[in-house]
């Protein structure tokens, strides 16, 4: 009797093990239609973290947040975006004349991000053009 | 009678005070920024699955005076209640590091000071706090300087209140291509960040800790209903902020400090320190709590001496456990891993693991032996039911999709 309860209770998890196994790989395989591409989200989140810059950057101006909140969140940004270039490079090779636009943008607003300007003596309104440019070039090319 | 409307009044300010931590910071900013207000449901069904939780922790530990953790023990053996600790130690470890990178945070946004500079300081900050703490200072003490969040509602107020054109959003949320997975992720880690079972140990424990009886229930449904559910207040008001104030300027918050944005462009320079203060607040608070959690968890299932108010040489075990889950989460800080992307993580893995957490629990609940008369209603355990396949089935699907596309 017990011994039937054991394959009994062997067999429902044999048969949830199967079920679970079968809906990761429906899952996965669905993963190209209900996901961006990598390439798509690459962009996407570099759009999405060049606008948060341009809109700090442009808050700290405004006085609507201190120095040391916009320096601490430049920091995040430059962590969040350092290295998006080889990463474009690698997954962008259907798409070269897409990555070299793209790059061409990024390396200037890179400058930015790595020496925002926080202070009046500097051009922080010359920074902000060039993060707001940068930002559309990647959103848009994240939402093709 | 007026001490225990003193404990009623103090038990509802800390729910609402230590409801938010970095997970539902983290999930909530998110879902408001990406999706408008197209997650407002999950959040609401997450509330109502956690005053449900802590209504019967709360009454399981008052009738049957056992916390949870014993509890398991006891009635499901030892090999069975290391499974339940498996899946909360692996899951509360990266969840600690977030709430401390979290703390660690909110001091870089006020000083300007690297995050990843003030993290070791930080966990060494919450260590002298377990280590001296009392149970009521580390209950009470962050939960009360929580109530800032409130401060996101008067932000909404601030802006005008929703915008009309926003709420359609609310039941049919704006999709862009390929975002549905973006979708589900965010589903299950709020109900992963909202029904954090680290929460049932800490109230469990706390129940004893405080010797609850069968003359608490009052105290516990008023706290569980109310202190909840205006909590979730705090949660609600920041997906709005984001979702009226980020989402039209692409910003996706997928770092902390954009989340101040929504609360600078109401307040100015208030606003965002107003906002790095919540982060202090609720991170420091949970941190505090997870630690202890753990701590009780293990010290209970094993049978050690464990609680906060006992000096550490008449618990020593218990303070060591503290002390060396700590350090866990510390490596996984010092990885370098954002706060914010590990706080979403962890609310997923912690969604994955509901269902082992909290099994057990249901099964107990019905258990004359333990609670009586006060056993669980049929609605009650249908609903939990529920709840839990949702999250398990949510987290089983958005997991491996969000790994294959590196996203999060």
């Amino acid at each position: 009797m017990s011994y039937l309860v054991k394959r009994g209770h062997i067999e429902m998890w044999q048969k949830s093990g199967t079920c679970i196994g079968l809906l990761l790989l429906l899952c996965i395989l669905a993963g190209c239609t209900i996901t961006d591409s990598a390439f798509a989200r690459t962009t996407g989140n570099a759009g999405s973290a060049f606008a948060a810059a341009m809109t700090t950057l442009a808050y700290e101006h405004e006085g609507k947040i201190t120095s040391a909140y916009a320096a601490s969140s430049f920091a995040d940004f430059q962590s969040e975006l350092t290295g998006t270039d080889q990463t474009l490079l690698a997954q962008g090779a259907a798409n070269t004349q897409t990555v070299r636009h793209l790059l061409a943008l990024y390396t200037p607003a890179m400058q930015v991000i790595d020496a925002p300007c926080l202070s009046n003596a500097c051009d922080w309104r010359t920074q902000d053009a060039l993060l707001q440019r940068a930002s559309q070039a990647f959103l848009e090319a994240g939402n093709t | 009678m007026k001490k225990q409307w003193t404990s009623i009044a103090l038990g509802i300010v800390t729910a609402i005070g230590g409801f938010l931590d970095a997970g539902t910071i983290a999930t909530s900013g998110e879902a408001g920024a990406k999706f408008g207000l197209g997650l407002v449901w999950i959040v609401l069904v997450a509330t109502v699955a956690v005053i449900l939780l802590v209504e019967m922790v709360g009454r399981f530990t008052a009738v049957s005076k056992k916390t949870y953790a014993e509890a398991i023990r006891e009635d499901f053996g030892f090999r069975f209640y290391l499974l339940p600790l498996a899946s909360e130690v692996i899951a509360e470890s990266m969840l600690l590091a977030a709430e401390l990178g979290g703390v660690a945070i909110a001091l870089s946004l006020f000083t300007g000071i690297s995050w990843h500079i003030l993290f070791p300081f930080v966990a060494l900050f919450v260590w002298i706090i377990i280590w001296r703490g009392s149970f009521d200072l580390i209950e009470n003490g962050p939960a009360l300087l929580g109530l800032v969040t409130l401060s996101f509602l008067a932000g909404i107020v601030a802006l005008g209140g929703i915008p009309a054109q926003l709420l359609p959003t609310l039941w049919h949320p704006s999709f862009q291509q390929g975002t549905v997975a973006d979708y589900l992720y965010l589903v299950a880690a709020i109900l992963g960040s909202t029904i954090s079972p680290y929460l049932l140990y800490f109230y469990s424990s706390g129940a004893r800790e405080e010797r609850w009886t069968g003359a608490s229930l009052l105290l516990n449904r008023v706290t569980a209903i109310v202190g909840m559910g205006f909590g979730s207040m705090g949660s609600l008001a920041l997906l709005v902020l984001a979702a009226i104030v980020l989402q039209p300027l692409n910003i996706s918050a997928s770092t902390l400090g954009e989340l101040g944005i929504a609360m600078a462009k109401p307040f100015g320079i208030v606003g965002s320190l107003l906002f790095a203060s919540v982060l202090f607040a609720t991170c420091l608070g949970a941190a505090l709590e997870v630690v202890l959690a753990v701590s009780y968890n293990i010290a209970q299932g094993f049978g050690w001496e464990w609680g906060e108010n006992k000096k550490p040489a008449e618990a020593a075990r218990f303070n060591l456990v503290m002390t060396i889950f700590l350090l866990i989460a510390v490596a996984i800080g010092l990885t370098g891993i954002d706060p914010l992307q590990l706080a979403l993580f962890a609310s997923t893995i912690i969604s994955l693991f509901l269902p082992i957490s909290l099994s057990p629990f249901l099964i107990l609940m019905n258990d004359p032996q333990y609670l009586g008369k006060k056993t669980n209603r049929r609605f009650t355990n249908i609903a939990m039911v529920c709840i839990l396949v949702l999250a398990f089935l949510v987290a089983l699907i958005s997991l491996p999709l969000e790994i294959i596309t590196g996203g999060g």
